[in-house]
């Protein structure tokens, strides 16, 4: 396509030199330099003074103990379906399904409040039922495309939209709360995480997701199974000439994915105040985002277990500040711009990892457009014929 | 003032008499200006919470913002807006509004933002909030609002029967959101209203018309085409109208009354869009719009802060129809507030304003005078007491006034 594929390669690489060359820590806060710039030039343009801004969003996230408690809150989701991208990208393979996975294990997650369990056990079953459905939603894709070599980023797009639908429909009709049709059943009080500072959202479901992340390290870089992931991972080729089964590498990292995005389904379910239900009403107004807000964090986090705990932490942070700079003394900004904010320090943040990931990904764009070619030909040929 | 005060503070002409009269005097000032700042504070600040439906609406969160904002200006208050980019958002955005301990009332628009509300009022009894559509929240600090939307539908139900009979058509269309009690309070009032018009409407022809009514329960607030593909349906079935009871799907309903007008080559009569919430008539350049029940929810929050400023906050629930002004059949002055408001919004442009009216008045008068007469009849009624609207907030309820007023149901 290009005049000169030698020429561009050869400035990428330059560029990815450039920019991986720097010690990690090093380059994400040179990033967030980068992206708070770009978010003060746009506040300071519509008129609002970004110093005050700042300094708003810095205090109601990180101000205090209520703010720390506020920003840890909004991380524990995060954290869970961050670590559902970044498995799949150490083996290789991009899913973009966290969002659907999380939607189908917080509907099993509420399913707890059909029936009636002593304390810790009731909150156990509900994790359980979460981890398997969102392994399930999520185990499809994989066969998919161990089978039939049908790409992961379309099938777990699509999975998306069926399990967004199925969990709506669930919500809407079955799961439903008779006396308040817009939202599912409550998760009872034997079920919940339990609330770690009053007065704040942040619940004991924390714990499992730093826990969750913990497990997730080990398994991938203290374990064979975890060896053989990254190695798949890293090239294919190689690792199945090492003797190692790609398929089960595939299989088995698609399956931790869905377990860690149904959990987190589970921690809005059942660890989010006050109403420990999902509102289908308003379109799952806790949930929507929260797997695709994953991928963010996780590229930040450098698609490691650690670097996603501090960077989910970062995420809270500006979750929780953002919602001050609203009404922050003289210098009220409103939602609209304070997301733009949020995205420009989000994108910058996450342009070094999608510069080293941009290899992968232009394979999967170059497999995908190869398939709709071999597909056109062989039309052209029948045509033909 | 402080100047001649400095000036005598000043016995003798040393250097460091000056400095501290300097002093003294720059204290003065800074304690008048606090004096001042004070005072202002003083004058109070309101927050209004929106769920996530936001800002940009035309209809619910900016009737909310519209309201509250009107009664900042008018009483000399300061006013924040706070919205919400998700759920989880609700019960950390009141708190952190409530922990200031600056605002003189939180308001909270709509009923998503009910259970937040219920857990943050116990967590800041001394904080004062009000809530819309929500009538559950017990406590000494807050107001609930909830409006009679029973009546506002049996005025738009009473409309649409009678123009269904006067233009020969075999039904009326109701298309709703998600089965909730709020919007059986609807379904009750136009079922109550279309009935009554199909009886006026026999008085005044001397022949009892046959109009059904339709309806259906979409399921959802948000997805627009549902509610084309509800509208559709009804309109095939011989509807002269749509009443869109679920906010953001009346853009579809109206597309659906547009795209039968384009197959029929009409631009006004039947079939009839029949809006929601707020003036809904100048949707689509006010081309099919022609009357909308209007719920106000900026009413009840003027009413709120008002009763904040004026001393007269009143906990427990505050119901609003026809009599306080919190629901009503649109009218022309109305059209034109909204029209403003919508050019606010920047959905509408200011050129457009004659237009709008224009094309709206033009409708408006494909219905004889006398329909419109008997809907100003009925309001009447309601108003003065002799006319009560059903209505129904439970199952059993909404059934009994299904079986009550068939029309045209089996």
């Amino acid at each position: 396509m290009t005049e000169n594929p030698a020429r561009e390669s050869r400035l990428l690489r330059g560029v990815h030199r450039t920019v991986t060359g720097l010690h990690p820590a090093l380059e994400s806060i040179v990033a967030a330099i980068v992206g708070l710039l770009i978010g003060a030039v746009l506040m300071y343009i519509w008129g609002f003074d970004p110093w005050k801004a700042y300094w708003a969003l810095l205090r109601g996230a990180y101000g205090g103990s209520y703010e720390w408690a506020s920003s840890l809150a909004r991380a524990t989701p995060l954290i869970l379906t961050a670590l559902t991208f970044s498995i799949c990208v150490r083996a290789g393979m991009f899913n973009i399904g966290a969002e659907g996975q999380m939607m189908m294990g917080a509907m099993a997650a509420v399913c707890v409040a059909l029936f009636a369990a002593p304390t810790v056990l009731h909150l156990i079953i509900g994790l359980v039922f979460a981890a398997v459905a969102g392994a399930l939603w999520s185990v499809v894709p994989a066969i998919l495309k161990v089978s039939r070599g049908v790409s992961e980023v379309i099938s777990t797009i699509m999975f998306n939209w069926i399990g967004r639908w199925l969990a709506l429909y669930l919500a809407i009709y079955v799961i439903v709360d008779r006396m308040r049709p817009e939202k599912t059943l409550t998760v009872p009080v034997t079920a919940r995480f339990p609330i770690l500072v009053r007065g704040t959202d942040l619940s004991a479901s924390i714990f499992l997701a730093v826990g969750v992340a913990l497990v997730m390290y080990f398994l991938l870089w203290h374990t064979t199974m975890g060896y053989e992931v990254r190695a798949a991972g890293l090239n294919p080729t190689a690792a199945r000439y090492g003797g190692i089964r790609s398929k089960r590498t595939m299989i088995i990292s698609f399956l931790l994915g869905g377990i860690t995005a149904g959990l987190a389904g589970a921690t809005i379910a059942m660890g989010l105040p006050p109403s420990y239900a999902i509102f289908g009403g308003g379109a799952f107004p806790e949930l929507t985002n929260l797997g695709f807000d994953g991928m963010a964090v996780a590229m930040v986090g450098r698609n490691h277990p650690i670097g996603i705990l501090v960077a989910a932490l970062f995420f809270g942070g500006l979750n929780a500040g953002g919602r001050v700079m609203q009404f922050y003394g003289s210098n009220p900004v409103p939602l609209e711009m304070i997301r733009v904010v949020m995205g420009a320090i989000v994108l910058a943040m996450a342009i070094p990892e999608l510069i080293r990931l941009f290899p992968a990904i232009k394979n999967q764009g170059e497999r995908f457009f190869a398939v709709l070619r071999r597909r056109r030909e062989t039309r052209s040929k029948e045509g033909k014929a | 003032m402080e100047l001649e005060g400095a000036d005598t503070g000043i016995p003798g002409g040393t250097k460091e008499f000056k400095e501290v009269a300097l002093k003294r005097l720059l204290a003065v000032t800074l304690m008048l200006i606090l004096g001042v700042s004070l005072l202002g504070m003083a004058a109070g600040k309101v927050a209004v919470v929106l769920d996530v439906g936001g800002r940009g609406d035309l209809s619910f969160n900016d009737m909310g913002f519209k309201g509250t904002d009107q009664a900042a200006k008018d009483f000399g208050l300061q006013m924040i807006e706070v919205q919400c980019a998700t759920g989880a958002d609700y019960l950390p955005n009141i708190r952190n509004v409530a922990r200031t301990g600056d605002y003189d009332l939180i308001i909270c628009v709509g009923f998503l933002l009910g259970d937040a509300l219920a857990a943050a009022s116990t967590e800041f009894p001394n904080q004062k909030f009000a809530i819309i559509d929500v009538d559950y929240i017990t406590g000494p600090n807050i107001m609930n609002f909830v409006f009679r939307e029973n009546e506002q539908s049996a005025l738009v139900g009473a409309l649409a029967g009678m123009s269904a009979a006067y233009h020969g058509y075999s039904a009326a269309g109701v298309v709703l959101g998600i089965e909730i009690p709020v919007l059986w309070h609807f379904e009750a009032g136009f079922r109550y209203g279309m009935d009554w018009g199909l009886k006026a409407f026999a008085k005044h022809e001397g022949k009892a018309p046959s109009v059904n009514l339709l309806y259906t329960y979409t399921g959802t607030f948000s997805d627009i085409a549902l509610g084309k593909a509800a509208s559709e349906a009804m309109l095939a079935q011989g509807a002269v109208g749509v009443y869109n009871v679920a906010g953001p799907l009346g853009v579809g309903d109206h597309e659906a009354v547009a795209e039968a007008h384009g197959n029929l080559g009409t631009l006004y009569g039947p079939p009839y869009f029949y809006g929601v919430d707020a003036n809904q008539d100048f949707i689509g350049n006010g081309f099919h719009g022609i009357a909308s029940g209007m719920k106000r929810v900026d009413t009840a929050c003027y009413m709120a802060v008002e009763a904040v400023v004026k001393g007269q906050f009143k906990a427990g629930v505050t119901s609003l129809g026809l009599k306080e002004g919190g629901v009503a059949i649109s009218k022309v002055g109305d059209l034109a507030d909204f029209i403003l408001f919508g050019i606010s919004g920047g959905s509408v442009s200011a050129d457009d304003f004659y237009t709008i009216i224009a094309n709206w008045a033009q409708n408006r008068s494909t219905i004889p005078g006398w329909i419109w007469d008997a809907v100003d009849t009925l309001e009447a009624g309601i108003l003065d007491g002799s006319i009560v609207v059903p209505t129904a907030s439970t199952g059993d309820q909404i059934a009994a006034v299904r079986a009550q007023y068939t029309l045209g149901a089996p």
